[in-house]
């Protein structure tokens, strides 16, 4: 029999009887940060249970780059987090430079962590535009827009691509700076910090901001762990872990910075440890240019780092610069990349991005894992949101700082 | 909170007060079509294949490097062998640019310097054969590029800043720019 109008009147208000409202957010709602859909069920404005649906963004990175050589899937890496494209690199060629055991020069080092500390400063900057642009503050956007903008531009001007670098390369960097560059880095690192003074004073007190961030989604440490929270997310709740303090790569061990944390673990305490991330980032990227100085004229790529065009066999001849002609010819035959596995996990913007390669001994990487900050944040959304407003999942997702593309990858 | 700032709305009025002093600094804002930024130098854009000025054919050697290096594959090269002077030729070399990411992998292996991704942006197509190129389009592309161009032109990945000379071959080391 076909549910009369009656039936569903006498629902209402009938505790055992009354389903749960469900509504779905997303894919395309502008504050999920691409297409992140949440299954919601509410009581009134209440959520009851959030359920994410992840995969409207993948790609099959992974497997795509079971099927390229090494160099060739260091390109799908810049897909990965799109706005911190650097950063990905810069983790990918750190795992295959340890499965090589190439060492990479001091000055590529340096070039690497400006670049990293570039992306972080530029990933935190949209965050902090997109945050703050859901919660209601408009003229933070256009800021921050502004100042990405610079930054983007000296991305262009460092490797001629403003988004999807693919600056770093396996054993170095694919450029030298020039001193254009450097003026102009030095130039921004002057000026960046009154910027970061401009938002603070917009929204650091401002008391809408302070009634929709403060009490918004609190995470005890001991939860944050236990979730695989990482990055700022989990600085925010005060524990101090970040991978450049304790498993220092590249040039981080040579620079001085402090790991800002948050006390009480609520998105407000997130807002203020990116903020004074930004901080930090600006100092390294000054200490790295002051030691640029010193390594004038060295080698960006190190000694016997693989070609890009890399042989897809598992042993090949090794190219070997001919001593009078000017050419390189064939050497003896070695591994292309030697056989064993490797994790190595670098500090990028949004968390701890890790990258698990298997190698077979070929030129292909036998299996590429990535451990994506995003994916681990998604998945603690729910337990987040868990009896808030659905006006705060808003605010919840913007703190956690999700992209969509590392995620479903 | 403190009473006399929820009161007096004092941190409203910093935050008016910063966004009034930033109406009289600079506008930093390009409008578009009008006016244009400038392009870095060594901007990743349209694929252009160099015109060789002493013979006015292209630099391509065939060796086919660019194609193998290719993360999306998309360069398809033929080669034959001239009958006449029995020296290899380039047949056919296409670029498909709506499947191309813009890696720049293509210029940094060519040894001779031939594939270049010039410094042109706007470019859009009604079909997808409009952003095919074969080699006529791509040689094309050079000097439509070159007319436009007003200063000399040297792409960075012709010779790579700080990458040591003897990992480079021959004739990149003595790359010149246009």
């Amino acid at each position: 029999m076909a549910p009369t109008l009656e039936l569903y009147t006498r629902k209402i208000g009938h505790p055992e009887w009354e389903e749960p409202f469900v509504v779905n957010m997303g894919p395309q709602h502008p504050s999920t940060h691409g297409v992140l859909r949440l299954y919601l069920e509410l009581d009134g404005e209440t959520v009851v249970r959030c359920d994410p649906r992840i995969g409207y963004l993948h790609r099959g990175l992974e497997k795509l780059s079971e099927n390229m050589t090494y160099t060739q899937a260091m390109v799908l890496t810049d897909r990965l987090d799109y706005i911190s494209s650097a950063a990905n690199n810069t983790g990918y060629c750190l795992a295959v430079e340890k499965l090589l055991g190439l060492e990479v020069p001091r000055r590529a080092r340096l070039l690497r962590t400006i670049v990293c500390e570039m992306a972080r400063i530029s990933s935190h900057l949209l965050w902090l535009a997109t945050h703050a642009l859901d919660i209601g503050a408009m003229t933070v956007f256009l800021y921050c827009f502004r100042d990405r903008e610079w930054l983007l531009d000296i991305y262009e001007k460092i490797c001629g691509a403003r988004l999807t670098v693919s600056y770093p390369r396996i054993g170095g960097v694919r450029l030298d700076f020039t001193p254009e560059i450097i003026d102009e880095l030095y130039q921004f690192t002057e000026e960046f910090p009154t910027r970061i003074t401009d938002y603070e004073t917009l929204i650091d007190v401002n008391r809408i901001w302070l009634r929709r961030t403060k009490g918004i989604a609190v995470v005890p440490p001991e939860k944050a762990l236990n979730m695989g929270l990482t990055g700022p997310s989990l600085r925010g709740s005060g524990v101090p872990y970040d991978v450049r303090k304790f498993r220092p790569y590249d040039a981080y061990d040579e620079v001085e910075f402090e790991v800002p944390v948050g006390k009480n673990g609520d998105t407000y305490d997130r807002y203020r440890v990116r903020m004074e991330e930004m901080r930090q980032a600006n100092r390294i990227i000054r200490q790295c240019l002051d030691k640029l100085a010193q390594t004038e004229g060295e080698p960006v790529v190190a000694e016997g780092a693989p070609d890009l065009l890399m042989p897809e066999k598992k042993k090949a001849p090794r190219a070997v610069p001919h001593p009078k002609k000017g050419f390189m010819v064939k050497g003896e035959e070695v591994p292309v990349v030697p056989e064993g596995e490797v994790y190595v996990s670098i500090e990028a913007p949004k968390g701890e991005l890790g990258y698990y390669i298997v190698s077979d001994g070929s030129g292909k990487p036998w299996r590429v894992r990535v451990r994506a900050p995003s994916f681990v944040h998604i998945s603690a959304i729910p337990e987040m949101v868990k009896g808030h407003m659905v006006a705060d999942i808003i605010a919840v997702i913007g703190t956690l700082d999700v992209v969509l593309g590392e995620c479903d990858r | 909170m403190n009473p006399i700032r929820t009161i007096f709305l004092t941190e409203i009025a910093k935050g008016l007060w910063l966004t009034l002093r930033k109406m009289f600094s600079r506008p930093v804002t390009v409008q578009y079509p009008e006016e244009r930024k400038p392009v870095a130098p060594g901007f990743r854009g349209r694929h252009a294949l160099v015109r060789d000025p002493n013979t006015g054919r292209e630099r391509c050697i065939g060796c086919l490097r660019c194609a193998k290096v290719c993360p999306s594959r998309c360069i398809y090269i033929e080669t034959e062998r001239d009958p006449e002077t029995k020296r290899m030729v380039v047949k056919r070399y296409e670029v498909e640019a709506l499947r191309c990411v813009f890696c720049g992998y293509c210029e940094e292996v060519c040894p001779v310097n031939a594939i270049v991704l010039t410094e042109f942006y706007e470019y859009v197509g009604y079909r997808r054969e409009d952003l095919y190129f074969d080699k006529e389009r791509l040689l094309a592309n050079w000097d439509e590029f070159l007319t436009t161009q007003k200063r000399p032109y040297f792409n960075p990945y012709w010779k790579p800043r700080g990458v040591p000379e003897k990992m480079l071959p021959a004739p990149k080391r003595k790359a010149e720019g246009v």
